[in-house]
């Protein structure tokens, strides 16, 4: 992934994925295995001991990283994540934790923050709305808000214990840290074009919050938006994992793969298409970094720099996952061969936190436009 | 080690060019035509004069021959130093004539020739360019025809040259000659050092459908040259030339876009401004593709450089994904900013140079799709030596070079 990855950067990766293949190979992803509780928090527990998710916590608050790059730390888990196509609220877990270290409680720190990073428990963010039939909207009562809206298609909302929803009001944005479950709070599971992860909806309707569950003071917008780029980051450096997998069969297809004599890599028209394929694997990958690195050093273009990266590699590793299917042939349509786990993947990561065309939109926003 | 850490190198750059460079109006373009007046390369030659007296040019070419030894590392910092300042220009010319042409002869000239020319070269002093492409041989470069025939303890070289870079105003060029017809083709390939004022050496300037003439093509009518100006070995010349186009797709130049992309796509957004599309959302969808594609694009620069720099051998189709991505982007670039301006873009009062520029650009979208190894080229290049797919069968490379056009006039699409 990142020809620049330091030693101790590489044993991360590699240890990640030693767990991954021992613990949820692609046979326990299909059976849908991390639905059962037990096996949840043991999958938590062992992904947690190599910190997992502490990576966007800072060390006096028990977190810590290996580069000082927390996010690039992560990004990089991600990608080996996605290549093994994991369930487990990575990138929820993770921006919650960030954003509890950022703005939480001393209270909220200390009774959520360590149950996150040691895998006991994990969390879900559902953020502003990326489309008009989602989101939340908060009205002040005399001790709180009233939540109100529908959030669907959140990952692993369902068993998660918590819930961070980001809501708009008439002064700007709030955010609350809430148990699912509280009473008037309705979460219910989806089936889904994605079944590697699992997937519900969550719908509020006047849902009482307490000053005490609010998550900082004032307008959260600032935050939510480096909460959007950390998802962002995050969300594709998994899609990325995932390309990079699917290419890595489909290219070994090619090789395999007899027709008229010759591999059919041998021809023009499978080894261009591959070729152009490849390209956008590098460019993907090559964004994802650069996002990754620019999101996590502050460095001023962060929000610009996760927003390119997720429309690119929303639109790229749809693209790619198609021309692999065609490379695939009639092979591809069986639902023995994973093809179609990586399609369903690396489609749905595609819309989650905002599709190409909406990242896009952004961009010109933000860039004052 | 280098003997000067790049940050203390950075900053002798900077004051330097401060002290002896004239800083660039803040306005004006970096040139984008490969085209250059008498009068341009003239000037060009005494920036280039002057870089050469401070020690600030060839910063990576080895000292011996009149560069600094240091690393692309310092070179960067240097580019970024000079940003500001006006610059020798000459084109594409330059990337060519310190890219490829230097690099392939600091890897294949003999030291005496090395001796007698780099220097030169690095002070503007020579001016290099390459006779490379011919009319019937471009992506099959291997297949070129200008032939260098032996007589006495001279050599002839007959034939023509096309799409050499800036031949009209250089001083010198290298160029590839076919020494073996009996051989295979990529057998019996020789490279020859030739003055551009050789008798029966003919230099025409090619008009382009932009009307630039950037390219020039040669004819050689029997032009003298000798042993002392061949370059690597005879028949051995092929593997110049891979060594040539690693740094023709870009290598060479990892430093040439030196700076982040980070304003959106400022030509299309006053494009869009100027048509009145700025607040429509499908403008504004077209002018951040542009953006994230040109972004996307830097920073897969940046990661060929470092997979590069990883290697001990720089594999030249690493390189090809630079030049892929850039000849499948600047297409699409082209067709968005034809796109946002509409009809206002195709057509513009006299003298309106913005609106002309568009023009030209369009037109010149597919540059980096064709020049230097066409798309098609980088693809089998990343497909056989990067991805390992099997190559595709070939009916020329192990016959005799003589028999393999007619060979191909009997083409009938059955192999054994």
């Amino acid at each position: 992934m990142d020809p620049s990855a330091s030693d101790d950067q590489q044993l991360i990766m590699e240890t990640s994925a030693r767990l991954m293949d021992q613990l949820c190979p692609l046979t326990q992803v299909r059976a849908s295995t991390y639905r059962n509780a037990e096996f949840a928090l043991t999958y938590r527990r062992r992904a947690s001991e190599l910190g997992w998710f502490s990576m966007l916590v800072p060390e006096e608050l028990g977190g810590g990283n290996v580069s000082g790059n927390g996010v690039l730390d992560a990004t990089l888990i991600a990608f080996e994540r996605g290549r093994r196509l994991q369930p487990a609220p990575f990138v929820g877990t993770n921006v919650v934790a960030y954003a509890l270290a950022q703005a939480g409680s001393s209270a909220q720190k200390v009774k959520v923050l360590p149950g996150l990073m040691s895998g006991e428990a994990s969390a879900a963010w559902l953020p502003l709305p990326t489309a008009p039939s989602q989101g939340f909207s908060a009205t002040r009562t005399s001790s709180g808000f009233e939540f109100s809206g529908r959030s669907t298609h959140v990952q692993d909302a369902d068993s998660a214990a918590w819930l961070l929803m980001t809501a708009e009001t008439d002064n700007g944005v709030i955010q609350a840290l809430i148990e699912p479950t509280s009473a008037g709070l309705t979460v219910t599971p989806l089936d889904s074009l994605d079944i590697t992860r699992g997937f519900a909806e969550v719908e509020l309707d006047g849902f009482y919050v307490p000053e005490a569950d609010l998550l900082g003071e004032g307008d959260a917008r600032e935050l939510v938006e480096r909460q959007l780029a950390v998802a962002c980051v995050l969300t594709t450096a998994e899609s990325v994992g995932a390309m990079d997998h699917d290419f890595e069969m489909a290219l070994q297809y090619a090789k395999d793969r007899i027709a008229f004599g010759r591999p059919i890599g041998s021809f023009q028209a499978i080894k261009h298409l591959l070729a152009d394929t490849s390209l956008m694997l590098e460019m993907s990958k090559a964004i994802t970094l650069a996002a990754a690195n620019s999101v996590g050093t502050d460095d001023g273009y962060g929000l610009e720099a996760a927003s390119m990266a997720k429309a690119f590699v929303g639109d790229c590793g749809i693209d790619l996952a198609q021309n692999c299917f065609q490379v695939f042939g009639g092979i591809g349509f069986t639902w023995e061969h994973d093809q179609h786990l990586y399609l369903r993947r690396v489609t749905t990561d595609s819309a989650l936190f905002g599709g190409p065309a909406w990242h896009r939109e952004r961009l010109c926003q933000l860039s004052g436009l | 080690m280098p003997d000067i850490e790049v940050e203390q190198f950075r900053s002798e750059a900077h004051s330097w060019l401060e002290a002896n460079m004239e800083p660039r109006p803040r306005a004006s373009q970096l040139g984008s035509s490969d085209s250059r007046t008498p009068e341009e390369i003239a000037a060009s030659r005494i920036l280039q004069r002057k870089l050469f007296d401070g020690g600030w040019t060839g910063i990576t070419y080895p000292r011996e021959y009149g560069g600094r030894g240091l690393t692309a590392a310092h070179e960067r910092a240097f580019r970024q130093e000079a940003l500001g300042y006006v610059m020798p220009d000459f084109g594409g010319a330059g990337h060519v004539m310190f890219g490829a042409i230097g690099r392939s002869l600091l890897a294949h000239a003999s030291p005496a020739f090395l001796h007698k020319h780099i220097a030169r070269l690095l002070s503007g002093e020579e001016l290099w360019c390459q006779f490379y492409s011919e009319p019937e041989a471009g992506s099959d470069l291997a297949g070129i025809r200008t032939s260098a025939t032996r007589d006495g303890d001279r050599w002839l070289l007959r034939g023509s040259k096309i799409w050499s870079t800036g031949a009209d105003h250089a001083d010198y060029a290298m160029c590839l000659a076919r020494t073996d017809w009996n051989a295979p083709k990529h057998q019996g390939l020789t490279w020859f050092a030739v003055p551009t004022n050789a008798k029966g050496l003919t230099i025409r300037p090619i008009v382009q459908i932009n009307g630039a003439a950037g390219f020039c093509e040669e004819f050689l009518d029997d032009v003298e040259v000798t042993d002392d100006d061949i370059i690597g070995e005879v028949n051995r010349g092929w593997t110049v030339a891979q060594t040539m186009l690693v740094y023709e797709r870009g290598a060479g130049n990892a430093g040439s876009v030196p700076v982040e992309p980070q304003r959106l796509a400022p030509d299309l957004v006053a494009l869009a401004s100027k048509v009145g599309r700025d607040v429509d959302p499908v403008a504004r969808q077209l002018l951040a593709r542009a953006h994230v594609n040109d972004y996307a694009q830097f920073h897969l620069g940046r990661r060929v450089a470092a997979r590069l720099r990883s290697t001990q051998t720089p594999d030249p189709a690493v390189a090809a994904y630079g030049k892929l991505a850039a000849g499948t982007l600047a297409p699409i670039r082209a067709r968005i900013a034809v796109e946002i301006g509409g009809v206002s873009a195709l057509g513009w009062h006299t003298g309106d140079s913005s609106g002309q520029r568009q023009a030209t650009d369009y037109l010149n979208g597919r540059m980096g799709s064709i020049a230097a190894g066409t798309n098609e080229m980088q693809r089998n290049g990343i497909g056989e030596r990067v991805l390992g797919l099997p190559r595709e069968p070939s009916f020329d490379s192990n016959k005799p070079f003589a028999e393999v056009i007619r060979a191909a006039r009997n083409w009938n699409g059955r192999v054994g």
